[in-house]
């Protein structure tokens, strides 16, 4: 599905990925893990297309198409997902126009008819009970005046309106008490099937209790220094990423 | 400090800011004008000769260019709404009295005038002048060389007494249309709104293509105590018009006024609009949107003048500048020491969508009375780019999501709009302006 090779990138002067490799087959999670500034969140951003990051090195090909020739929004109509680490608010925008416009543009790709109100509607509310989103929540402005807790849970209500293969979850669990980790990683499990793989990136291991990943890897320095199973979470858990720095370096 | 207790209008102008070639071109373009109208009083002779014909170094004309006004002025084309194949209501499924002008002219035949209890509705030409409000009276026209002239040549427009406690069923619209080459069109509307009396009123001005000339609307109205006036203002002007728009509201105690400027189309737009708050508890309430694109131009200058205490006045104006466009804004707020708890509002927020899109906006407060709350605020930026991304990575279009933002910036205004149907049309034109379907079309 997605298959990552030699990727480099960089902001301004500052070279963030130095040659990372990763394939992820349909059906699977990976988790990146890695300290601060190690690159998880440019990685994340290289993935949806964010123009601030120069790609100077190596390629992605999703679904076998060149991932880096596309511009954000047919990025997302292929069925690639950012869920934000902080999302944006958009005064004066209803979260459900907002959707229904993000609905209809994948509809467009796939040479569909416009949703129709009622089934969009309903299609709406099943979602939102996934992650517990109100119908006051649903009809407000997107994510403006929203909980950090609540914004995190409208990402994976619009994950589940738009059903991609691939969800990239970019620290979706910082800053969430825990109930509203709870309420996300259900929310995500519930997504999970043999079509559609998962990227999560996270700084703590404590997600990974919640959404179980098939693989593990360590980001240092732009570069993945180490893959493995669940129990490589655990592992980093007790020791810290001290001791995989000084690996990497030797 | 200057003498308060003697009425004034800020910026009165002094001679020493008359520019010689100004007042030259000025006064050539006057005898033009004499030549092909004829002149509805000459009151304003001296006026014309003295004020300073705007030029750049006058305040109030700044930032406004008006070397393009000197153009020349032909005969004009006497035509009707039919025959300059204009819509007489331009607004579909409004239902709605109204008054339609041409090139300046009243076009009967186009018109439907609302025959009502307790209220007068003409054309101002049907009016003897001892009963129209009287020449002189609109402060601007003391001022203003341009509201001068108005003041001469103006021999027509809307006149309008609404009696006391009277309301009218449906909305009123003044439709004004331009065609042809070098027209110059002024009109006058004068109104008086009684005590408890209420009016929707649409202004609506448009011109045909490939018209060239100028506009010159003066509005003067009147609210009783505890009255009611909505005034929704379109100018959807194609061709090379100069227009210009006066107001002037006078208010009373207890009266709500609601202005709504809208500014679709117009390659060089002026309006002033100008409120006196005369009698405790009055409200002002005046808003306006302007997109101008290519090298359209429009310019907003306001003033609020609170004279008396506990009146409120809020103003919202908000503008997205594309192209090599340019906008202006200037909104004055004037508290007099008598005016004490004015509560004063206003807000001026611009989007520059092309960096070579221009604003310049000043928001000038004098208050002279001490327990009040004036605010006032002012940004000029460009699209949110964090949003733009959030919506494209959702797989919505990039011209969609600007479409989608520049919705949620306009529609805090537009949805105040007195009526419905000129909000949607409103909608409508702006969105063939700047082709925005893609995502109104999400919504249907």
């Amino acid at each position: 599905m997605l298959k990552i090779k030699e990727l480099q990138a960089s902001i301004g002067e500052a070279q963030i990925l130095k040659g990372l490799n990763l394939t992820i087959n349909p059906g699977e999670v990976h988790a990146i893990m890695g300290p601060n500034g190690s690159g998880k969140s440019t990685l994340a951003s290289v993935l949806a297309g964010r123009e601030d990051y120069e790609v100077n090195g190596g390629g992605v090909q999703f679904n076998g198409e060149d991932l880096l020739e596309m511009d954000a929004t047919e990025r997302a109509r292929s069925g690639l997902f950012l869920a934000f680490q902080y999302p944006v608010e958009i005064p004066g925008v209803s979260n459900i126009n907002f959707m229904r416009a993000a609905v209809n543009g994948k509809r467009e790709h796939q040479g569909l008819e416009p949703i129709k109100g009622k089934e969009f509607l309903d299609m709406v509310k099943e979602k939102a009970k996934l992650v517990e989103l109100d119908g006051r929540l649903r009809n407000r402005s997107v994510n403006e005046g929203f909980s950090g807790g609540e914004k995190k849970r409208n990402e994976i209500f619009q994950m589940a309106m738009l059903e991609p293969n691939l969800a990239i979850l970019d620290e979706t669990d910082s800053g969430l008490d825990i109930d509203a980790l709870r309420i996300v990683s259900e929310g995500v499990n519930a997504m999970r099937s043999p079509e559609r793989s998962f990227l999560v990136i996270t700084h703590y291991q404590r997600l990974l209790e919640y959404i179980v990943p098939d693989f593990v890897h360590v980001l240092v320095d732009g570069r993945i220094v180490r893959s493995g199973g669940k129990e490589l979470a655990l592992e980093l858990e007790e020791k810290g990423y001290d001791w995989i720095k000084e690996d990497a370096v030797a | 400090m200057r003498d308060l207790s003697k009425p004034q209008v800020m910026d009165r102008p002094r001679k020493s800011t008359q520019n010689s070639k100004a007042q030259e071109a000025g006064r050539k373009w006057v005898e033009q004008l004499e030549k092909q109208l004829e002149a509805a009083t000459s009151q304003f002779d001296e006026a014309l000769a003295t004020l300073p014909v705007p030029h750049r170094r006058v305040e109030r004309w700044k930032y406004t260019p008006v070397n393009g006004w000197w153009r020349a002025i032909g005969k004009r084309a006497q035509i009707t709404a039919k025959q300059a194949g204009c819509e007489p209501c331009p607004i579909p499924g409004l239902d709605a009295y109204r008054l339609v002008f041409v090139n300046g002219e009243f076009d009967a035949e186009a018109s439907d005038l609302p025959v009502y209890p307790g209220i007068v509705c003409s054309p101002l030409s049907l009016v003897p002048q001892t009963d129209q409000a009287p020449r002189g009276s609109n402060s601007l026209e003391q001022e203003d060389w341009f509201a001068a002239l108005n003041g001469k040549f103006a021999k027509e427009g809307l006149f309008l007494r609404i009696g006391d406690g009277i309301s009218l069923d449906r909305p009123l619209l003044v439709h004004h249309h331009s065609t042809g080459e070098g027209c110059a069109a002024f009109l006058r509307h004068d109104i008086e709104i009684g005590v408890n009396a209420e009016i929707k009123l649409i202004h609506w001005s448009t011109a045909s293509q490939p018209s060239r000339g100028v506009v010159n609307i003066s509005t003067k109205a009147t609210v009783g105590s505890n009255g009611r006036f909505q005034l929704d203002k379109v100018q959807d002007e194609e061709g090379h018009i100069q227009h210009m728009a006066f107001e002037e509201i006078q208010q009373a105690q207890d009266s709500r006024v609601d202005v709504y400027t809208m500014t679709i189309r117009g390659q060089w737009v002026r309006n002033d609009a100008s409120f006196r708050l005369d009698g405790k508890g009055a409200h002002a309430e005046l808003n306006g949107i302007y997109l101008p694109d290519n090298t359209e131009f429009v310019d907003n200058h306001t003033t609020v003048d609170h004279r008396a205490a506990h009146c409120t006045s809020s103003e919202h104006y908000k503008g997205i500048l594309y192209g090599k466009s340019t906008g202006v804004f200037n909104g004055k707020v004037f508290v007099r020491p008598d005016a004490q708890q004015t509560n004063a509002y206003q807000q001026n927020a611009n989007i520059l969508v092309s960096d070579q899109a221009t604003m310049n906006a000043k928001p000038e407060l004098e208050i002279y009375a001490d327990d009040v709350k004036c605010s006032h605020g002012c940004t000029i930026g460009q699209f949110d780019e964090e949003a733009l991304f959030y919506a494209q990575s959702r797989g919505v279009g990039v011209d969609a999501a600007k479409a989608m933002l520049v919705h949620a910036f306009i529609d805090e205004i537009l949805d105040g709009v007195a009526v419905h149907e000129v909000r949607l049309e409103v909608n409508h034109r702006l969105a063939e302006k700047h082709q925005w379907t893609e995502w109104s079309d999400h919504l249907e």
